[in-house]
Parts: structure tokens; sequence; C-alpha cells
């Protein structure tokens, strides 16, 4: 593992159970966007079964990292490694990522009139079954699936044969990708800035899906610029990520210290 | 004169004794009209993009007609009179009754031929047009949809002074194919709706290879005031090789009628229209075919509070070039169209959408959307988006936009990291491109027809 230039305090539960038993495990990543480095040695490992927040302020590398664990065009990696339950992640393309098992909740849910959400569920949950070994869904069975998660996620069944994302609002769009989660059933779900843009009862909704997916076998990486989402899912670890490396690790608690005191104090801590 | 048209006239010399003497003069009269002026070439403004090299291995003469296996044509639709033309030729034994609650059909002789050109050829443009940029995009000049769109609308207005320096030529050879279809025509048909609720289905067969002889499909469309029909014209091919078929289609609405045209795939196409006063056109172009085609239309909003709907889809693959000029005029107050534009281009070709407004000074009020987009699926593919419009009046609501662009990368991230094949994703995308001009196709069974047609092109997903 590469050393941790810029005196952060060291991360001994890491390094100790760094190996096949995390699920994601990322060492010494730098990548660029546009030409501009933004992760800068980033290490961060994810025991399987964990959730683990990811905080920091704006233009902290927060977005990039998600980016890059998924495979968007244009997030280049320059050096280090990442692995998926032990696999290359960075040697696969980002369909092929999805279908191994990760799951990216977009900040930013991308509209798509014209396909309907149905199709795209179903074309989803068939590509990760297809990895799986699994015959395609039958109709029947998706159907009764995808409504049983749309009830706990409040909605509406109308969803279904709208455009992807096509009109929602910030709230819906969010509450569509943890749909997105909750049927294809990810090892490992990145969700970045889940919170965004949510009034509090979506929040609680939000947070309900996630926790409901919570299992040994699964793990979750929560992107967020505020504390308010980890009252709803308390993480099992808690990492500051400031300027492309993650500069601070903690439990739960450190996020309420976050909330109080601010990124500048982790900054002069650092 | 070129090789081509002296051709032209040899066939018409040696065709003309055998063709229906009753329009003898109109037919001279339309070959020499097409001589004098000479046939359109990429020279020419409105035809710099058609692909008309088909036309050196064409026989002009016109095909006899001739008949087909009923099983052959696409499924009748319950509710809907079918009547069916070979190679341009009526053929009744494939057909329904000539006359039914609220219309008539009328072929050959009877049909009284009075079908005006190409009313384009009629309208000089004015020295204070302003055009709006083109949207021209190839892979070498569109980096993304957003960039051309971009550039198309912040043009619109810087180009209004270059558009007086520059006016485009005078469309004067727009009408070329409907004088040629007039010169060599052997058949004519008639519509004249005096109803409601008519539903007619106008199948053109070519079955002919462009070697033996070319079809003219001849069509005059009249509704009486207050009228309502639905019409389906649809163009289809039985022959393995290509066909030469050059259609002339004219349209005239009354006060208040109010018609749905539906016209699928054509080649060589001219459509005239006129909407009378509070009568509504509504009209789906759909050009889908492997063969390249270029249609030229013209729509006079004649009446005051005339309205006019295209929502027009061209999919064009492998080396094939759809062009298509469409030239709406304002002529009264309180006139409105609305139009829609979606192509998408693969493998090599080419796709051209040419749409002119003008806004004529008596038409105050007038309102007109234009969305023009296209869709490059190929690295070597061409989409060139022309939204013109003219103003000559000062009470008007216009609106026009152009993109032309590759496949939207954020939408195809999303899809890929949900796990979907990238292949997939991409046809997925190209399919949501036109869904929503598909979807407005209010004749159920034909939408699946098409919806069934375009998913065997484009392996598309039909339902979820």
């Amino acid at each position: 593992m590469a050393g941790r230039p810029g005196g952060a305090p060291p991360l001994p539960r890491e390094r100790l159970i760094e190996g096949l038993d995390n699920m994601l495990n990322i060492e010494d990543l730098h990548a660029t966007v546009g030409g501009t480095a933004v992760l800068k040695g980033l290490d961060l490992a994810v025991p399987t079964g964990e959730v683990h927040a990811i905080m920091g302020p704006n233009g902290s590398g927060k977005s990039t990292l998600s980016y890059v664990l998924a495979g968007r065009p244009g997030y280049t990696v320059t050096r280090g490694r990442v692995t998926l339950g032990g696999t290359d992640l960075l040697a696969l393309a980002p369909e092929e990522r999805a279908r191994a098992g990760l799951f990216l909740g977009f900040q930013y849910p991308v509209e798509i009139p014209g396909v309907n959400n149905a199709y795209l569920l179903k074309a989803a949950l068939n590509a990760v079954r297809g990895q799986r070994g699994l015959p395609e869904v039958d109709a029947f069975d998706f159907l009764a699936l995808v409504r049983a998660k749309m009830g706990l996620m409040q909605m509406p069944e109308g969803f279904l044969s709208r455009g992807v994302n096509e009109g929602f609002s910030g709230g819906e769009k969010k509450r569509n990708e943890i749909l997105q989660m909750l049927v294809l059933e990810p090892r490992l779900a990145v969700l970045d800035e889940t919170d965004s843009g949510l009034d509090i009862d979506a929040l609680k909704v939000v947070a309900n899906g996630v926790n409901s997916l919570r299992s040994p076998q699964r793990s979750f990486v929560l992107v967020t610029h505020y504390q308010r989402l980890l009252d709803h899912i308390v993480p099992d670890r808690v990492h500051v990520l400031m300027g492309g490396r993650i500069v601070r690790s903690g439990d739960h608690t450190l996020a309420a210290e976050l909330e109080r005191r601010g990124y500048d104090w982790v900054g002069e801590a650092a | 004169m070129s090789a081509l048209a002296d051709r032209i006239a040899a066939e018409y010399a040696a065709t003309a004794p055998a063709l229906p003497p009753a329009q003898a003069a109109r037919r001279r009269q339309a070959l020499q009209t097409l001589l004098a002026r000479g046939l359109p070439g990429v020279r020419d403004e409105n035809w710099r993009y058609a692909n008309l090299r088909a036309l050196e291995k064409a026989r002009f003469a016109p095909l006899p007609g001739g008949t087909v296996e009923p099983q052959s044509l696409p499924a009748p639709i319950a509710g809907w009179v079918r009547h069916v033309f070979v190679d341009g030729v009526y053929a009744p034994e494939l057909s329904g009754a000539e006359a039914g609650p609220g219309f008539t059909l009328r072929t050959g002789a009877a049909a009284r031929d009075d079908l005006p050109r190409s009313a384009a050829a009629d309208v000089t443009t004015p020295a204070t047009a302003a055009t709006a940029a083109p949207a021209t995009a190839s892979p070498v000049t569109a980096a993304s949809a957003t960039t051309a769109s971009a550039t198309a609308a912040a043009a619109a207005t810087a180009r209004t002074a270059a558009g007086r320096q520059g006016a485009p030529a005078p469309a004067h050879r727009d009408d070329s194919f409907a004088l040629l279809n007039e010169a060599f025509a052997a058949d004519a048909a008639l519509l004249e709706v005096t109803g409601v609720d008519v539903q007619v289905e106008l199948v053109f067969v070519a079955q002919a290879e462009a070697a033996q002889g070319s079809s003219y499909p001849r069509l005059q469309v009249r509704l009486a005031p207050n009228t309502r029909a639905r019409l389906i014209e649809r163009h289809v091919a039985a022959a393995e090789a290509a066909s030469c078929v050059d259609s002339a289609v004219s349209v005239d609405l009354g006060e208040a009628a109010q018609l749905t045209h539906l016209r699928l795939q054509q080649w060589l196409d001219t459509l005239a229209a006129r909407v009378g006063r509070d009568a509504a056109y509504r009209l789906h172009l759909l050009t889908l075919g492997a063969q390249s085609s270029r249609s030229t239309g013209a729509v006079r909003l004649a009446g005051p509070g005339a309205r006019l709907d295209v929502d027009a889809v061209a999919l064009a693959g492998g080396s094939a070039v759809h062009d298509q000029v469409l030239q709406v005029e304002h002529l009264a107050p309180h006139t409105r169209t609305a139009e829609n534009f979606r192509g998408i281009a693969s493998g090599r070709a080419r796709i051209a959408f040419n749409g002119k407004v003008v806004v004529h000074e008596a038409a105050a009020n007038a309102d007109s959307a234009q969305s023009l987009r296209g869709l490059l699926a190929g690295e070597e593919a061409e989409i060139d988006l022309r939204p013109q419009l003219e103003i000559n009046t000062d009470e008007v609501r216009a609106s026009h936009g152009a993109t032309a662009g590759k496949l939207d990368d954020t939408m195809l991230f999303y899809l890929l990291a949900r796990g979907l094949d990238r292949e997939e994703a991409r046809r997925l995308l190209e399919w949501a491109f036109i869904a929503d001009l598909v979807a407005k196709i209010d004749v159920p069974e034909l939408r699946r027809d098409i919806e069934r047609s375009l998913a065997r092109r484009m392996h598309a997903p039909l339902e979820a």
C-alpha cells in the first residue's frame, strides 16, 4: 500500500483488514478530470457488510470518486488499484462493473424521455441476472417484485410507464434511484449525494429503502455533504475526503463533529 | 441539355402516343417546361443534398400496372377502406368500394386532373429574409448535440444580415419531379371527401425495377368545408431491386375541414397543399426506406385560422440519402404551424431536412414553431438541418431550433451504469429519439405496424 503523504492520521483498521474480506479496496488512487488532478492518492477499504460515509467540502473529489468507481468516460485513472470483491474493477467497462454488482446512485439522475422506467428496470435486472447465471425474469414475477419495492419507496405505479426520470421532481428522481437499487440488489452501492434536494419525509423514505437492503453480504458507500442522511442511515465508518485524499476517518460520531466544527477544522488538524 | 434530359425527351417521344390522350396538351407542356428549366442539381440551393443518381439507371416510360398477391400487402386495418395502385396504376381487384359514406374515389379519366404543381415555385424570396443558421453535423464538425444546438440558436439572429446579402436562389426547380410526373403519369386518382369520419388507405406498390420503367402515383385529395378525414398514403416496394417512383400529391382543405394525412416512405415526391379558413392539416411523414428519397413539400395556409401540424421521422442506413424540403407559407392572419422533425442517420447515410416558414405581410398574429433534431448513429453519417424563417409582418410568434449530434453521453453512461449492453443502450436511445413522434400516430394498427418495422430495423424494444 502506498505511503500516506500529508500527515493524515493513519487508518489502522482499514490496513488490518485489507484483502479479500473487503468488498471495496482502493489503493493510492489518482484520477484526473479534463486534465486536472482531482484524486491524489486515495486509500479506502470497505469491508463486506459495512456502510461507509464519505464526507467532504465541495470540490474535494467526492463525485469524482463515485464516477471513477462506475467508470464514467472522462474520469481518467492515472495511478492506483481498485478491487470489488477481489476483482480488478478498473479493468472492467461500466456495464461490466454494474453486472459485477456495483450500483451507482446518481447525484443527478438522467432524464431519458422515450425509454420507459419499467423497460429499463427489467433490462437492468436481466443484465445482472445473466451475469449471475440466472434466467431472464418472468414478466409476472418482475411486476410483483417491482410493485413491492415501489410500495416501500412510496411511489405510485404510474411511474413505471413514464419515461426514465422524465419530468420527475428532484425527490422523485432520488426515489427512483433507490428503487433501481432495491430491484438490482447490488453487492456494493455507491450513493452520490442521494440526500441532496430531499425534504425530510423523502429523506426518511430513501433512508428506509437503503436500510432495508443492509445485509452482511452487501456494502454501501454514502457520499454526502451533510450529516442529516447519516442520522437515518447510521454508518459503520465515516471518512473525510479533502484535496483528493482521505484525511480523517472515524466512527459515526465523526459526522456530528464535522457538522459542529466544519471542514476547516479537519483541514487544520490534518 | 444534359444526357439525362435528352433521354427523358427521347423516352417521352416514344411513349406519348400510348398514353391516355385526354391530357396530351398538358403533358407536352409539362415536359417542355421541365426541359426548358433543366433538371435540378447540386448547384440548386434546395437540391444540394438530394441523391438523384438512381435516375441514371431508370427508364422513364410509365409501367403498365399489374397486380400483386393480396397477402403481400400490409395487413388491412378494420374500419378503413383500402385502394391499391400497382406501379402507379389503379388495381380495382385489390381495392374496396370507390364510393362510401362521405367520400368518392375517382381514377383514370374520371379523375379530373387539375393537380397544381408545387406552390414553392411561385414564391420569391424577399430581400429582407432572416435565414436561420443551418445545423450541419457530421462526426467531424459536431462534437455533441449541445454544441450544434447552441451554434444554431445563437447564430439565428446574427445571421440576419448575412441572409440579406446571400438570399437563396429562387426554388424554381422545386416542381421538376411534379412536372415529370405530369408528363408521364398514365393514371391519376381523385379523392373527394364530403363527410366526416372518413378513413381511406391508399397503398402504392412498386413492383417493377427501375430499369423496366417508372411509376407515377398521382393523387389529388379534396375536403369539402366542415368535413373530416384520415388518409393513409403508403408507398411500399415489392421489388428486390430499386424501383423508380415519382409521386405527385395535392391536398386542398376547405373551410374548417380536418385532415390527418399519414405518409409512409416516398422516393421522388412532390406534395402541394392548401389549407383553408380554420382548417387543420395534420401531416405525419415517415421515411424509413433503404432507398434514397427526396420529398419536396409546399403547404399554403391560405385562410385565416388555418393550421398545420407536421411530425416527420426519417431513418437512413447504409448509404441512403433522405432529403426533404418543406416550405410552409402563412398567407392569412392567425395561421399556425407546428413542425417537428427527427432524423437518425447510421452507416454512411445522410439525412437533410430543409424546413422553411414564410410569414407573409397579410399573416398578422401568425404562430410558427419548428423543432428539427438529428441523431448521428454512424461514424460516417451526416445530417443537415436547415430551419429557415422569413417574416414579413410585425405581429408574429415564431420559434425555431435545430440540433444535430451524437447520442447523449450522459444518457448512454446512465444506461451502461445499469448494466445494459452498449449496443442495447444505443438502440434504446435511438428508439427513444423518435418514440414521441411515432406515439402521435393515432391509428393504433398502423402505429404498431410501424413500431414493428422500426424494431426490426433498430432491434429496438417495443414494450417492457
